[in-house]
């Protein structure tokens, strides 16, 4: 492997590498009739982004941390339920109470965690539950409108053609996100709990306090998609968004973030919800059929999931040997 | 030797809190019983056949979900999705026999998981990630395969699969029959036991010459097995399937076995508990309906009890 490859494929730089390559590959697909370099495919793609990126940040921070926030998924729903019930004079209102209700959420799960000592995939899955449980109640199973549709479509009207107001809110909040992570103590302190927590501990640092305020920031990230997204659409329903748990993971990991703590940053993760928002709009624009975007995505994880295996050094290794010394053995068994 | 504090006592991993567990435990299932019992129409054969139905589908998932769980690979994101694509492969080869159709989706479960095993096993591939993955994969290997239509069966004699034996729907035979063989693989052989050593530390495993990606893989083996017959038995239940039949059967059965006290990081377990999980959330669920709780507000009682019952359970044990 050259130096520049290995350079690309290096973990904070492989994100944007992938994303470059689909891009590569997708306008050679195109064969230059347009459909993909398009103002309406960056659209499309900016509005998926609004959606998936929020999700995305906040679960990649708890990844970060080592953890793994599974409520998210039903954080959006909740959050986009309580916004389209109380927003409907002033849609700020609703954004307010939304997010809050997110920050609530995370805060708690994170102080049964770190108080505890319980593990985030059993807390967050009963969060889950409970969540999803309030949105039905809430709602009343039923799918609710949202009154002020001036809000709805002023949220997706097109600025410059590129983007709307609700892709620009998600940019915004990755924007900040990627300041705070790289030029306040913040960003440090939540690689350090990440890579070795105890360390970080015995160095002095308020791990527990970490983790709280990830599992709030998570839950904040997660309820602003759902309010974004509930707006939009005019409406909330209590089913069916537990489907966005999958793709967010999927895209914080093609963006970077370790499984195993400690590595991502915002700028990554916002390379690979986009390098998925452009599989998915840009394989449609060409016309290819949409089933081609879950194999093409699952392949993309498949992969990562090899190349970031802790054992696949040593098993390759372990076989080039092996084949090395049954290949000199053949030799000899020959030349004698 | 001076004496421990109380409030060392009673912290994690303590000797009080562990007693205080089990007492709660005890206290918990004894309520839960006497609640059950108490409401009226609980012993009805209608309202048992009900309760047998619920655990029957998500309880063979659950099972499967076990074996994950304590070989230490925490959770698989992907069975739901398994079982959905068996249940297709079940319908679509129906026109050769049932029996041959039942083997070939057990066989296409058992490939699908088996792959996943053999990169978490071999490569020490992260299994949350590898089963997103695989989740891709199938969704849309099945869109390609079926165009995304409601798959309709090409042949008869699903009874075999549906019905009831002396009163008691099949579908709780098999479940139950799944029940028995996991938890005889887990303490009666020497795979079952390896498999809970290398859920409780793999570097001790490995030290001592255990296969530990062998046994990995045995455990997603039964994973995709039990997903598999969940899938049939779906199928067979409602005629017809798509990818949307065991969606959300990854929560449903994660949770069944946390609440049925398997530890999360994995080591400590059995198939008994989640059968006992399975069986305590399905009976909230009834009785919760029994009593005239709106559909919302059992999803939401249902959540909660879910949440304590996992906050008490770890409490006993350390992290």
């Amino acid at each position: 492997m050259t130096r520049a490859a290995r350079y690309l494929l290096t973990p904070a730089v492989r994100p944007f590498t992938i994303m470059a390559a689909t891009i590569v590959v997708l306008s050679l697909m195109d064969r230059g009739t347009g459909y993909f370099f398009s103002v309406g495919t960056v659209f499309s793609v900016m509005q998926l982004f609004a959606t998936l990126g929020l999700v995305a940040l906040g679960l990649g921070l708890t990844l970060l941390v080592r953890e793994f926030d599974l409520s998210v998924a039903s954080m959006v729903g909740l959050a986009g339920a309580i916004a389209v019930m109380t927003g409907g004079a002033d849609p700020w209102i609703g954004v307010a109470l939304g997010v809050c209700a997110g920050v609530v959420s995370g805060t708690l799960q994170g102080l049964i965690m770190t108080q505890l000592g319980l593990s985030s995939v059993g807390v967050t899955l009963g969060g889950l539950l409970t969540l999803q449980g309030i949105t039905y109640v809430l709602t009343g199973n039923a799918t609710v409108s949202y009154p002020n549709m001036a809000v709805a479509l002023g949220l997706n009207a097109p600025i410059a053609g590129l983007l709307s107001v609700r892709s620009a809110a998600a940019l915004a909040v990755f924007l900040l996100a990627g300041l705070v992570m790289t030029y306040t103590h913040v960003g440090r302190d939540i690689i350090a709990t990440g890579s070795d927590r105890r360390a970080s501990r015995i160095a002095g640092l308020n791990t527990d306090a970490v983790v709280v305020g990830v599992f709030a920031a998570s839950g904040a990230c997660a309820a602003l998609a759902g309010v974004l997204l509930s707006y939009s659409l005019g409406a909330a329903s209590p089913v069916a968004l537990a489907d966005v748990l999958a793709p967010a993971a999927a895209a914080a990991i093609v963006g970077g973030v370790s499984v195993v703590g400690g590595r991502g940053s915002a700028m990554g993760i916002a390379a690979g919800v986009l390098t998925l928002c452009i599989l998915r709009s840009g394989l449609g624009a060409i016309g290819v059929p949409p089933y081609v975007h879950d194999l093409v995505t699952g392949g993309i994880l498949l992969v990562i999931a090899i190349l970031d295996a802790p054992d696949l050094m040593r098993r390759v290794t372990a076989w080039r040997l092996d084949h090395a010394e049954r290949r000199d053995a053949a030799l000899k068994g020959k030349s004698s | 030797m001076t004496a421990v504090p109380l409030r060392a006592r009673l912290r994690p991993g303590g000797i009080g809190a562990r007693h205080l567990v089990l007492a709660a435990r005890i206290v918990g299932i004894a309520a839960l019983t006497a609640f059950a019992l108490t409401t009226p129409g609980f012993t009805s054969a209608l309202s048992v056949n009900a309760l047998l139905n619920a655990i029957s589908f998500i309880g063979c998932v659950a099972v499967g979900m076990t074996f994950i769980t304590l070989t230490g690979n925490i959770m698989s994101l992907c069975l739901g999705a398994t079982v959905s694509a068996s249940a297709l492969i079940f319908l679509a080869s129906l026109a050769f026999g049932v029996l041959p159709a039942f083997l070939l989706a057990l066989g296409f479960g058992i490939v699908v998981t088996a792959a996943q095993g053999l990169l978490i096993g071999y490569f020490r591939a992260n299994p949350i990630l590898v089963s997103i993955a695989g989740l891709s994969l199938l969704i849309g290997g099945a869109a390609f395969a079926t165009g995304g239509q409601r798959i309709y069966p090409g042949g008869a004699g699903l009874l075999m699969f549906k019905g009831r034996v002396a009163g008691v729907p099949v579908e709780a035979l098999y479940f139950f029959a799944t029940v028995i063989v996991g938890q005889f693989i887990l303490s009666w052989t020497r795979i079952g036991r390896v498999m809970v050593m290398v859920g409780s530390n793999i570097r001790a495993a490995h030290a001592v010459g255990i296969s530990t990606a062998a046994a990995i893989a045995v455990a997603y083996v039964i994973a995709g097995a039990c997903a598999a017959v969940s899938g049939v038995l779906l199928a067979a239940r409602y005629g017809s399937g798509d990818m949307e039949l065991g969606a959300g059967y990854d929560y449903a059965a994660i949770a069944a076995v946390l609440v049925g006290g398997t530890a999360i990081q994995g080591g400590s377990g059995s198939v008994i508990r989640t059968l006992i999980g399975v069986t305590v959330i399905a009976m909230i669920e009834v009785v919760l309906l029994l009593r005239g709780f709106s559909e919302q507000l059992q999803f939401l009682i249902t959540g909660l009890i879910v949440l304590g019952v996992i906050m008490l359970h770890t409490i006993g044990e350390k992290r």
